[in-house]
């Protein structure tokens, strides 16, 4: 749509060892995460996964469709319990864990509410006055040229809109890490490139630090620090490949036509080992 | 897209709607015209009959009749006091029973034990006729407007409570996900989350229950009453007053739309996210 909203492009644009000792925001190590089958039995869906990632960093995990992504995903919003292994959250507040906001394919904006009730919900639970949290979210609203639908309802939306007005609600509570579980794969293809370059470019603004779980190699590659592949289930991390072509070119659509592009995703497709005439669904 | 091309582009578009709107309306009128030449056509044709003999008017009545009956009824005033005592009755137990029911239901919400303990109980009580119990309350409160009340709340209760209760479990898991991620207690998802969502499912139960509301009430009225529309129907029913009983039945039927037509009007204010939708 435009390129006005382009990241500048980082001094450092390659991770340095310097960067590499940054503070972790999460850790995982040796997570294991199996479910019992009404018949008793054990179904393991996470074999074991170790993974570090660093204050502001931009990584994104695919894997083979049915790997367990989503249960990674619950897992690393607290919303499971892993059955071994440790989850290590640090924020801004070492002694506190990090606070986590998430972003989902479906936007979940609450039909009832208005947009900016919407926007607001986060810091209503957080008990933030009334007269503060309208303030705070018509500001980020009027930002990303959606005040005028403060007091429209959700279903007057465009996709794009609904998920830019997710986005802001996720933002406004200034969560130490981000979560988006395949937040563009409900939208049609140039809505998704503008998004993705919108959202890499705003979420660098905030100095947010971002896990993006996706089947899309081309998305993951696109907006990545790093791209982490996972094997099929039971899944661990197969190979993990230091990427960071948005923050060097300083867009996602530049980075989508760099030569490496490619590379990289005819390599994570050969990590990923898909039978064309298996049995994926 | 030239600026030009844009203009008469929004033009047709105005005028589509506008198209749109007459088009309703017009369709209003004529939908109406239609009704009201269909029911005057049936009168029309009663009274003809009841004139020339081919219909007895001692066992359907006549339009004449029961215009006379109707203009009687109105002028003792035992029409209105009649449909008054049946109105309050309905709307009270109705009231008390579909929210009542539909707090309870929502309520449940919190302790799956509980909602698991009681369900067949329920789903026995949703099944039994209410009519059922009318002796038993009768004789409990008596023949005047309590046991009316009570009848029309039992009749709504276990109906809203049904609905209510199901209506939190049609609630889609990440919205209450998210509430937890956001840090939110279990009575935040509750006000926040469960009960709006809940709302539709209890909106249509009270639809439902302004029809179960005045089946129990008439029920009740026929079985022992002192006052009301359907003591009314039931004591000329039995004097072969045939007349009377239209006056009655008709006087029903308007009582039904107007509640009707008021529980619609709350929906509208309880529901504008979902205006425009249909």
């Amino acid at each position: 749509m435009n390129s006005s909203i382009a990241v500048p492009i980082s001094p450092n644009a390659k991770l340095n060892d310097q960067e590499m000792l940054r503070q972790s925001v999460i850790s995982l190590s040796g997570v294991k995460k199996a479910f019992t089958s009404p018949s008793g039995e054990s179904i393991p869906v996470i074999e074991d996964i170790t993974l570090d990632i660093k204050q502001e960093e931009f990584i994104s995990i695919v894997g083979p469709s049915g790997c367990g992504k989503s249960t990674m995903f619950n897992i690393i919003a607290s919303l499971l319990e892993p059955s071994d292994g440790s989850i290590t959250l640090r924020g801004r507040d070492p002694a506190c864990g990090a606070r986590i906001g998430y972003m989902l394919q479906r936007d979940l904006l609450f039909p009832w509410r208005t947009i900016i009730d919407n926007v607001c919900l986060g810091l209503e639970i957080q008990g933030v006055a009334k007269a503060k949290r309208y303030a705070m979210a018509r500001e980020q609203l009027a930002r990303y040229g959606l005040a005028d639908f403060a007091d429209q309802y959700p279903s007057t939306l465009s996709g794009g809109m609904r998920q830019r007005v997710a986005l802001i609600r996720t933002l406004i509570t200034d969560p130490d890490l981000i979560l988006l579980d395949e937040p563009f794969s409900a939208l049609d293809y140039q809505t998704r490139l503008v998004l993705e370059e919108e959202i890499v470019s705003i979420l660098k603004e905030h100095h947010k630090t971002v896990v993006l779980i996706t089947h899309d190699i081309g998305e993951a590659i696109a907006m990545s620090d790093r791209v982490a592949v996972m094997t099929q289930r039971p899944t661990s991390v197969k190979k993990i490949y230091d990427v960071g072509l948005s923050r060097e070119l300083g867009s996602c659509l530049k980075a989508r036509s760099d030569t490496r592009y490619q590379r990289y995703f005819d390599s994570i497709w050969d990590d990923l080992d898909i039978q064309i005439s298996g049995a994926e669904q | 897209m030239s600026e030009a091309q844009f203009y008469t582009h929004t033009i047709r578009a105005g005028s589509i709607k506008e198209n749109d709107e007459q088009r309703t309306r017009s369709s209003f009128i004529t939908d109406n015209l239609w009704r009201v030449t269909g029911i005057g056509l049936v009168v029309v044709l009663w009274q003809i009959g009841v004139m020339t003999d081919w219909i007895n008017p001692f066992l359907m009545g006549s339009p004449v009749g029961i215009a006379g009956e109707a203009w009687r009824l109105i002028q003792s005033g035992q029409l209105l006091n009649d449909t008054i005592a049946t109105v309050y009755a309905t709307v009270v137990g109705f009231l008390l029973g579909s929210i009542l029911g539909s707090i309870s239901g929502l309520l449940l919400w919190f302790s799956r034990t509980t909602a698991r303990i009681i369900d067949p109980f329920m789903v026995a009580l949703n099944g039994l006729p209410k009519i059922a119990l009318a002796p038993m309350i009768i004789i409990w409160f008596g023949s005047g407007m309590l046991s009316k009340i009570a009848l029309a709340f039992v009749a709504t209760f276990v109906v809203a409570l049904l609905s209510a209760y199901q209506g939190t479990h049609q609630i889609d898991r990440n919205l209450i996900n998210l509430m937890r991620s956001m840090g939110a207690s279990r009575r935040e998802v509750f006000t926040k989350v469960v009960a709006p969502a809940s709302l539709p499912w209890i909106i249509s139960a009270f639809r439902l229950n302004i029809g179960f509301a005045l089946i129990a009430e008439i029920g009740g009225e026929f079985i022992s009453s002192d006052r009301g529309l359907g003591r009314m129907i039931f004591v000329a029913g039995n004097l072969f007053n045939l007349n009377v009983v239209w006056v009655g039945v008709i006087t029903l039927m308007i009582v039904a739309i107007v509640l009707y037509v008021i529980v619609s009007q709350v929906e509208k204010r309880l529901l504008p996210w979902e205006q425009g939708q249909r």
